[in-house]
Parts: structure tokens; sequence; C-alpha cells
């Protein structure tokens, strides 16, 4: 096992252009450039079908592009396969596990698979169960787990030859809170003590946001906007404030002393929502002026922008099923795309 | 380099031939089924071994031979079999994103067949040797003879694979079982060639399984004869299928 690899030193991925059409089937991507740093967690955001885990598949040499060009830890996924296989490790959407087989079977055959030495092989197999937790359950048939223990085995799998860099296709889609945690703490490890390069997917707009460094937001085929999730929501907008007086007679004035700090977005009932103009810093001016006008307030919530609101200014819709607490007034758009 | 590349490939054999081991539900009736030829042809029509101009020594060897060649080849199938489902299934792509070079899946498959021939040869050997099939060949001719099963095996394991790669879709089992089971009937199964009548006569005699057989038959007699065309057309058959077999992993590189 050669940890040096060919060409590069580089840990990091370049995609430029990449396209891939499937035969009668969509341009499930379509053109996408992006560049993952050396150790970076890379977020690749996006809803169903919005071409996640096809892109997946090209970074991983499980699928040639129909156009562009990417490398991986500085080798091109077109022309050295072999090379980048040597180098990264993948879990992909469907862990693709043998229920016949152990866990311990599972690590046994893909150490071989990888080609490691037999002396090696054992204990970076028990070393790998034992990290991700399923010690207990090694001698188990896989058949048997649950979808989080799966999901779990699968990383360990990808871990195996030590790769340099990780792909990981929605690895918790349909995992407990508690498995999600302990995932985000073992890529967030991975990354910085390892100096792992990360590749991850996700619907989840919390997942991008805590875990990754940087996100890329992808839709239809397409990278709409990219950056840290600061960035990103810095770059939408500033933070809203919604206000409660106490006494509902004086929401008249409440709304004259506001409308200084910012325009006026949409709220419910007593509240009055503004969007700051002159962003956090407009927060201590409010409070004062409530005071000095002497209205008491019930509440005072600041809303920062979130990765939704950035997916919606990008794309012009939210990201299905990422709002729980909006579900209400999502709009459809995969209908409203296909019908056009 | 070499060693990473069987690593690879046995990795692939081993678990093979562990679910295998693990599932006697397919296992046992895959074996069960040439003894079931055996006892049809050697027993039940053993008249036909004393038709004149027969001039075999021995039916039931004489049909041994043909038990042999056709429980080798559908080995080859029934590992084609595997392969399909394992690409249908998703283990395809675990095998084709960890295997550095990834022809080693398909010679991992063949070493898998292969051994798991092993066992099919004992059990139906030792059934026909009990019997009462008598042996005239010298241990060499025998050992020629499994040569010609394994060669044949391993065609067979090829052709299957490249359908198995192209389709990846257990739905294509028929169409490696299918021709398969034309081409071992189009031989000279029943009585030797010179006995053949009929459309089937010039079938059986450009069908490149007759040349297989026929050599087989004369080992097991210890008598060989035509034993260069037979490995000519064992090498010829498997050098072909390896290029189908292996374009048929570029087909499914490409589709991912
Ligand atoms: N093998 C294929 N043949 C034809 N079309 C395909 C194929 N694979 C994917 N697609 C299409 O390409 C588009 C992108 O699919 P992809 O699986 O990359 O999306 P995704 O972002 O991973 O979605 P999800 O979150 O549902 O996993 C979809 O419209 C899908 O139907
Ligand atoms: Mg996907």
């Amino acid at each position: 096992m050669s940890n040096k690899g060919a060409g590069s030193k580089e840990n990091g991925i370049e995609v430029e252009g990449l396209v891939r059409e499937f035969k009668n089937g969509p341009r499930a991507v379509d053109g996408i450039d992006l560049v993952v740093e050396p150790g970076e967690i890379y977020g690749f955001l996006g809803p169903n079908g919005a071409g996640k885990s096809t892109t997946v598949h090209m970074l991983t040499t499980l699928l040639p592009p129909t156009a562009g060009s990417a490398r991986v830890a500085g080798l091109d996924v077109a022309t050295q396969g072999p090379q980048v296989r040597e180098v990264i490790g993948a879990a992909l959407q469907e862990a693709a596990l043998d229920p016949h087989l152990t866990a311990r079977e599972h690590m046994k055959l893909q150490t071989s698979l990888h080609g490691m030495d037999r002396a090696e092989r054992h204990q970076r197999g028990e070393e790998l169960i034992e990290r991700v937790g399923l010690t207990e359950a090694a001698e188990r048939r896989v058949g048997d787990f649950s979808g989080g223990m799966k999901r779990r085995l699968d990383l360990a799998l990808a871990l195996v030859h030590r790769p340099r860099v990780l792909f990981l296709d929605e690895p918790t889609t349909g995992l407990d809170p508690q498995s999600r945690a302990s995932l985000w703490s073992e890529v967030t490890r991975l990354s910085s003590e390892d100096g792992v390069t990360v590749f991850l997917t996700t619907q989840y707009l919390e997942e991008a946001d805590q875990l990754a460094n940087r996100v890329g937001i992808i839709d239809d085929g397409r990278i709409a906007a990219e950056g840290t999730p600061a960035e990103l929501k810095a770059a939408i907008g500033r933070p809203s404030v919604e206000v409660t007086p106490s006494d509902g007679a004086r929401i008249a004035d409440a709304q004259g002393i506001l409308a200084d700090f910012g325009a006026p977005v949409p709220a419910s009932g007593e509240t009055i929502g503004i969007r700051l103009n002159a962003g956090i810093d407009g927060l201590v001016g409010i409070v004062r002026a409530f005071d000095t006008a002497d209205i008491e307030l019930a509440s005072l919530v600041l809303n920062e922008p979130t990765l939704d609101d950035v997916f919606l200014a990008k794309t012009g819709h939210h990201l299905e099923g990422a709002s729980e607490s909006e579900s209400a007034e999502m709009p459809l758009p995969e209908t409203q795309n296909s019908r056009a | 380099m070499i060693r990473p590349y069987f690593s690879s490939a046995w990795a692939v054999a081993w678990r093979y031939l562990h679910n295998l081991y693990t599932k006697p539900a397919v296992f046992i009736p895959s074996l069960l089924f040439p003894l079931f030829f055996l006892a049809a042809f050697a027993g039940g029509l053993s008249v036909v071994g004393k038709a004149p101009g027969f001039g075999y020594y021995d039916f039931t060897a004489f049909q041994f031979c043909f038990v042999l060649i056709q429980a080798s080849t559908l080995a080859g199938v029934f590992a084609g079999f595997s392969i399909a489902a394992d690409f249908e299934q998703g283990m395809g792509r675990r095998m084709m994103l960890a295997t550095i070079h990834r022809s080693s899946i398909v010679v991992g498959f063949a070493i898998g067949a292969a051994s798991r021939l092993l066992l099919t040869w004992v059990v139906v050997t030792g059934v026909a040797l009990l019997g009462g099939m008598s042996v005239a060949g010298s241990g060499i001719n025998l050992a020629g003879m499994f040569s010609l099963a394994l060669l044949g095996n391993i065609a067979a394991l090829l052709f299957s694979a490249g359908i198995a790669l192209r389709f990846r879709s257990l739905q294509a089992g028929p169409l490696m079982q299918m021709p398969v089971f034309i081409i071992l009937f189009l031989a000279p199964v029943y009585v030797p060639q010179n006995l053949l009548t009929g459309w089937i006569e010039p079938a059986a005699s450009v069908n490149p399984v007759t040349a297989l057989l026929n050599a087989a038959r004369s080992l097991m007699a210890g008598e060989p004869t035509g034993l260069l065309a037979a490995y000519g057309v064992a090498a010829g058959m498997i050098l072909v299928m390896a290029v189908w077999a292996i374009k048929g992993l570029r087909s499914a590189e490409t589709a991912g």
C-alpha cells in the first residue's frame, strides 16, 4: 500500500466542466466546476435528483464523464482509474453489503480486495470495527443489522486502506440523531486529525452547515452557489429580527421604530419582522429605541439566514424536505420543472 | 502489482465459495443435477451401448465423459449467475471500487468456479465408480480428460461473465444458460459421432464441444486421439470468450 500515490502529493479534488448525460435520460450533471482543498470537508448539498450521486460516481471512477475533467488527488479519473482507486475510499448511497457475510467477513473481503498484507489486514479490520462500535456485532450477519449499523460498517470498509480522499454519499440519511452525531464526529476527526479530504453529499441543511467547511449547492445538475456556510449566508443577506410588543395597541409605534432599521419582512399575528439594514449591529439600536419609546417587548428574535434561504435565493425554490418547520409553504419545484 | 491483483481475485473467489457453502439450498441442487444426468443416461439408456457399431469399451464411462463436460461448463454458467446477481444488488460496485485492476473480479469468479468444480468432480466421479464404471485410461490420460473439462469450465464462465456484465441482472440468466445447453446437446451425447444421422450430424461436426467430448472419451479409454484439435479448440474458445468478457467489463464500467 503506497500512501504517496502517483503524480501528486495533493489530496484535493479539481473538477472542470464535468458533464454526465445518460442515454435516453437527463443531463444529470450539467457542467460542474469545483475545487476541494486538501483536508477539507466539502458538503455537496442538493435535493433528490440534483446529480449528487452521479457526480460522486464520476469522481470515484464508477462512471466515465460525458465531458469535462476531474482530478482526485492530482489523478485524472478518466485516464488514471486504477491509481485513483488506490487513494480514495467511498461509502455510496446504497451501502452495498452482503447480507450473508458478518461484519468481520466484510472486513476480510474489503482488505483483500484492496490487496493489503495478510498481517495488516486483520489488525486494520479489528481496529476499524472497534472504531465504529461494531465489536459486539462483529460476528453477526449483516442481514440482521440495523440501518445505522450498516452505515457504520460501510464507513469502516471505506477506510480500510487509509484513503486520502473519502467520498460519502448521503451518509446520514435515515439515521437517528445519535448515530448522525457520532458519524459527524468521526468525519470531523478524519479530516482534522488524519488530514483526509472529505467529499460528502447531503440533503440536510444542518449537516452541510455544521459539518462542512465549504458547501456547494447543486440543483438540476448545476452548482448554484459555493462557499463556506457563513459566506453563503452573508452573501444572500442580513439577519432578520422579529419583535412582538407586549401591548398589542403599540404595534403601530413598534412598526414605526423598526422602519428605521430595515425593510419589513412577512411575520404573523402580533409580530413584526424586518431585515436588518446594518446587519447584526442594528440590534443594539433597536433595543435602545424600544427602551426610549417605553415599549415593552414580549419577545425579540434574531433570525440568521439559513442555508435554505441561500438555496431559495439561488435556485428560486426551497430544498425539498429540508425546512421541516416550513413544509406547509413548500413549493413543488420538481413538477413545475418537468412540465416546462 | 501481481500480488495485490491476486489478493483481489482471491477475495472475490473466497466470497463466492463462502456463500455457496453457507447456502446449501443453492449448492446441493447444482450438485445433484449432473448425478441425475449420469443416472438417466448411463442407467436408462445402457441398451444404446449395445447397438452395433457403438464401439466404446464401457457405456457408463462413455456417458460419464459427457456428464463431466456438462457439469463443468454449467459450473461456469452458475458462476456467471453470481456475477449478474452481484451487479444487480450492488456488490458489483464495491468490487469495482475496491479492486485496482478490475479484471481481477472475473479472474476471481473463475478461481471460485474452478474450486467449486473440484467438489463436483469428486462427487460425480465417485458415484460413477460406485455405479460400476470402468476406467481404462492411465493417470496421465485422466488428468488430460479433467483438464479438458476445466478448460470447458473456463470458457463457459467467460462467456457467462460477458453476458452478466453487459446486462447486470439475473434476468439475463437464460441468455447464459440456453446457448451452453444447446451447444452441449448438439454434441454426440448418446452415441459416438460416427453413428449420428440427420441434421445433428453436421451440427455436431462443427460444434467445438464435440472436439472436447471426443478427446475426453478417447482419454478415458486410454486411446487418446484428437488431442491437438481439442486443446486447440479449447484455447481458441477461451481466447474469444476472454475478449468477450473483458468487453463486458468495459460495458459495466461505462454504465456505472
Ligand atoms: N443510470 C441512470 N440512467 C438514467 N438516468 C439516471 C441514472 N442515474 C441517475 N439518473 C438520473 O440523473 C439525475 C440525477 O440523479 P442522481 O442520482 O445523481 O441524483 P441525487 O442528487 O443523487 O439524488 P438523490 O438525493 O435522490 O440520491 C436524476 O434525474 C436521475 O433520474
Ligand atoms: Mg443520490
